[in-house]
């Protein structure tokens, strides 16, 4: 596996199996976690072929801020019902009301299983309408006349996703920042974390050139300035990293958007997988190695002479071929 | 094989191979005891001179003679950040199955990254000069797999980045 | 971390593999415990050595490192490219890869294996940070200490899992027991019935410690019954006896009979209400009908009377269950009678818990009479408390267990956490404090 599913894979099963022509409705009571401390909970309160999907995450308050609630209507609709008790969100499937074809089945296991996607997309949404509505003004002017607003760019919308670590988003005229703080724990992770950040900055200068600017620093960069409760800086321990995107316009077209989001919305998961991924491939050399020092070390040891063993009675065993 | 790794190596070999000329020795406090006398070292006159073996600032071996068991220790080149933990990482996974390896050390002396503890019951049991290839060989192969994961790393990092950065496109 | 992350259940079995939240009825996956690698399949022998499927030499540095490209196009990321369960079984049907799988006999055979099976677990199906929540895992019984430090230095290292415990199968089948309306009183203490799609195990457990000396396995297991039917099937020359066809028989016909004999007879009797047809979708859209006759309870029967299915193993299931709790402690045969609990897929016949019951009390009476007609009639015997308890949730029971402690208060207490770890070693997890034991719960 290389890249992180977007979807739950579980709402997703399930949700297939359930849909599936001929299928019996049981019951389900399901709480699940997802990345980032999000929490689901599927169940059939009411009769078994009502499922309902919930959402907790952390940052609940943050993101409907910045318009979750609008992008959640958007997209689910009519399924929203209201947020079971201790969670943020909540829709309902009705089984004996699904749409008819397949394609729309389909397209609504999808939808449910992006549930914590779509959460999250809202802040990343606002921002690119404001970097547009920006980029409008912007033609106005020449860069030097450009009042304050146009060039200084958006406020900072922060998503304090998990306890220590945060997500930044600004717009500007030009492009929209998505800066990331992530922490490591062990020393092991921070190591191999920073080799695997110079190859994400420096990737641009080989093969990669439409992506993403990334900068990666230990300190907060200046697009954070002002921000309360950033730690790192010049020698303060604990390991954040800020993690640096530069999106540029050629990302932000309507098109593109949706995957973009999708898309960056993993990074912080899919750097950690694949740091220990590495360290799981290191442990497996390891082991070869090991293997292999053993054989060399076993060679010391003479071989066992093949004694001649003999019966009480004086008789010899001999091998049958 | 580099310039200087051969010389390196050879001397170690002849090193050790000099000192592995142990003979079975009762232990002189206790009745009935026979202890690595390296590591007890309760009486001076059955330790012999410690040998240090360098190749550079980073790389040396110490070899501490005694007259039933010898102590060896390694120092594992590590140039960088990324060395340092690669190194500290696979001699721990060493160290931790070191029942298999019969003659190392569970603690490498202080200094050193790994240390072996050959007694005479090992040089009785296996062949010494079979011993002494063991102990080359690990030297050798250990700076080589070292930096072969050191490029597994970046070649790695690498790739996931691009993989990550190429959707963007 | 927050502290209301659930923990996360890992039930690596033979077959199967469970994963779930604890807290959670059931678990979230089920799938086979199988993963499928580039390259030919290691053979039914299993190389043990675990080499893993790279090239000796950096191969990455000739692979070409541009963008783009699948990853089997990429040399040097062999170790990504990988399939488990359901996917594995799928991809290992196609060409270039191999199946494999990791566990032989309960226990973890190729690390290498193991380690990248739980990193897909991990975080394509639970899609869990490992640092953020504890892990609760499971072992056969009798596993070697040296595979529990095994299994800490990859979840710790690899994974970084916030906290781990591990226990015992059969400790967590006795656990999940306890949704049962039979059990009073939260012991673990009881006899384990744990019969799985390879081998069935009996194994008794005195206040949660496994009595290793005394447990006994019996190669008749739920393939067994599979293969079973499908030579009834055969014999009666049915139009479709495939081996999916015999197990669907397997899962919904069958049902223990209290004796064979009066059951033909009943068949013979109402063979209307007792004889069953199955409708089977052969490929190509034909379907055919497969009647359904006595193997409905002679199936499972083979349980009880091994010899119409094996010539070398004779011994039925409740002889063997009474001779593992006669060599067990004297001091504890007692609760080992009274708590008998089955575990695993094969166990859910209708009656099967029933027929147990019946035939260990019948063991236990007649000896118990034997020896008061030993004693001259002059000491009577009180009894003895036989119990088959048959719960819910004994399909998944080792899981179930799991997931019922997991969520206790008091789990996290008695994990080992990474940070203890570091300080210790590996070697930490060779003693864990008796979760759910006296005192607590």
């Amino acid at each position: 596996m290389l890249l992180l599913d977007y979807q739950n894979v579980l709402i997703e099963s399930l949700l297939k199996d359930r849909f599936a022509p001929g299928a019996t409705p049981t019951s389900i009571d399901q709480v699940v976690s997802d990345f980032d401390n999000v929490t689901f909970h599927i169940s059939t309160p009411e009769s078994k072929t009502k499922i309902l999907v919930s959402l907790a995450i952390k940052c609940y308050p943050e993101l409907a801020k910045y318009g979750a609630e609008e992008v959640l209507q958007r997209e689910y609709g009519s399924l929203i019902v209201q947020p079971e008790n201790g969670y943020d969100f909540s829709v309902q499937v009705d089984l004996e009301q699904l749409p008819s074809s397949d394609e729309e089945k389909t397209e609504l296991i999808r939808k449910i299983s992006l549930l914590k996607r779509n959460a999250m997309a809202a802040p990343f949404e606002q921002a690119f309408d404001e970097f547009a509505s920006l980029q409008e003004q912007a033609r106005q002017y020449t860069s030097e006349s450009a009042p304050q607003g146009v060039r200084e760019g958006g406020t900072v919308r922060a998503i304090h996703y998990r306890e220590e670590e945060a997500i930044y988003i600004k717009a500007s005229h030009d492009r929209v920042t998505v800066i990331f703080s992530t922490i490591f724990r062990e020393e092991t992770d921070r190591v191999y974390g920073k080799v695997f950040l110079q190859e994400f900055v420096d990737a641009r200068k080989r093969g990669v050139q439409n992506a993403p600017q990334v900068l990666a620093r230990d300190d907060p960069p200046l697009e954070l300035q002002g921000i309360p409760g950033l730690k790192g800086g010049k020698g303060a321990e604990g390991g954040v990293t800020y993690v640096t995107f530069v999106l540029f316009p050629r990302h932000l077209t309507p098109q593109r958007r949706a995957e973009v989001i999708s898309h960056i919305q993993t990074f912080r998961d899919y750097f950690h997988y694949h740091i220990k991924a590495s360290k799981a491939y290191i442990h497996s050399r390891m082991r070869r190695r090991t293997a292999d020092f053993l054989q060399v070390l076993r060679r010391a040891r003479p071989e066992a002479e093949e004694k001649e063993r003999k019966t009480a009675s004086g008789r010899t065993f001999t091998v049958k071929s | 094989m580099s310039q200087s790794l051969r010389p390196y190596l050879s001397c170690v070999r002849s090193t050790l191979t000099a000192a592995l000329s142990l003979s079975n020795f009762a232990s002189q406090a206790a009745e009935r005891h026979n202890v690595p006398e390296i590591e007890a070292a309760s009486s001076p006159e059955l330790l012999l001179n410690p040998l240090t073996v360098s190749r550079n600032a980073e790389e040396r071996v110490l070899v501490e003679p005694s007259v039933n068991s010898v102590r060896v220790s390694i120092r594992i080149k590590q140039a960088d950040e990324i060395e340092h933990i690669l190194v500290h990482k696979f001699t721990r996974f060493l160290t931790q199955r070191a029942e298999a390896f019969f003659i190392l050390r569970r603690k490498a002396v202080p200094g050193y990254d790994i240390s072996f503890l050959i007694t005479n019951l090992h040089t009785e049991e296996m062949l010494k000069h079979k011993l002494v290839d063991f102990i080359i060989e690990f030297m050798e192969e250990v700076d080589k797999e070292i930096s072969e994961m050191k490029l597994f790393l970046n070649a790695r990092a690498r790739f996931v980045a691009e993989s990550f950065l190429t959707p963007f496109d | 971390m927050a502290p209301q992350t659930p923990a996360v259940v890992m039930d690596n079995g033979t077959g199967y593999t469970k994963l779930g939240f604890a807290g959670n009825d059931s678990p979230s996956f089920v799938f086979p415990t199988a993963i499928a690698t580039k390259g030919p399949s290691a053979g039914s022998g299993g190389s043990g050595s675990g080499r893993p499927a790279t090239a000796q030499k950096p191969s990455f540095l000739t692979g070409g490192a541009g963008p783009g490209g699948h990853l089997s196009g990429k040399r040097g990321t062999e170790d990504l490219d990988f399939f488990i369960g359901d996917e594995a079984l799928g991809a290992a049907a196609g060409p270039g890869y191999g199946l494999h799988y990791p566990i032989r006999h309960g226990q973890v055979e190729n690390w290498d294996q193991m380690e990248r099976f739980w990193s897909n677990s991990i975080f394509k199906y639970l899609r869990v940070e490992p640092e953020d929540h504890y892990f609760l895992l499971t072992e056969p019984p009798l596993n070697p200490p040296e595979n529990r430090e095994a299994t800490a230095e990859i979840m710790f290292e690899s994974f970084n899992v916030a906290g781990m415990y591990i226990a015992v199968q059969a400790v967590l089948a006795l656990a999940a027991s306890w949704t049962s309306s039979k059990v009073q009183d939260r012991s673990l203490t009881g006899t384990v019935i744990d019969s799985g799609e390879g081998v069935t195990h009996v194994i008794p457990v005195a206040e949660g410690y496994v009595i290793g000396s005394s447990i006994k396995s019996v190669p008749i297991a739920g393939r067994d019954i599979t293969y079973f039917v499908q030579s009834l099937l055969r014999d009666r020359g049915e139009p479709d006896s495939s081996l999916k066809t015999a197990e669907r028989i397997k899962e919904e016909f069958c049902y223990v009979s209290p004796d064979i004999v009066k059951e033909f007879a009943r068949f013979d009797r109402e063979a209307d209400d007792r004889f069953k047809h199955y409708e089977v979708q052969q490929p190509g859209g034909r379907s055919v009908t497969v009647d359904v006759g006595y193997e409905r309870f002679l199936a499972p029967e083979i349980f009880f009377n091994p010899e119409i299915y094996s010539s070398d193993f004779l011994t039925p299931l409740p002889t063997i269950v009474d001779t593992v709790i006669q060599t067990s402690p004297i001091d504890v045969r007692r609760g080992l009678y009274k708590n008998i609990v089955l575990s695993g897929g094969s166990t859910l016949y209708k009656d099967f818990g029933r027929r147990l019951q019946r035939d260990i009390r019948h063991l236990v009476d007649a000896r118990l009479r034997a020896s008061e007609a030993r004693a001259g009639n002059s000491a009577k015997s009180g009894g003895l408390d036989v119990q088959v308890i048959t719960h819910k949730r004994q399909r998944h029971g080792p899981w179930f267990g799991g997931s019922l402690l997991g969520q206790t208060p008091e789990f996290r207490s008695y994990c080992h956490t990474k940070a203890e770890y570091d300080e210790i070693g590996p070697s930490i997890v060779r003693r864990f404090a008796l979760l759910g034991g006296p005192g607590s719960t």
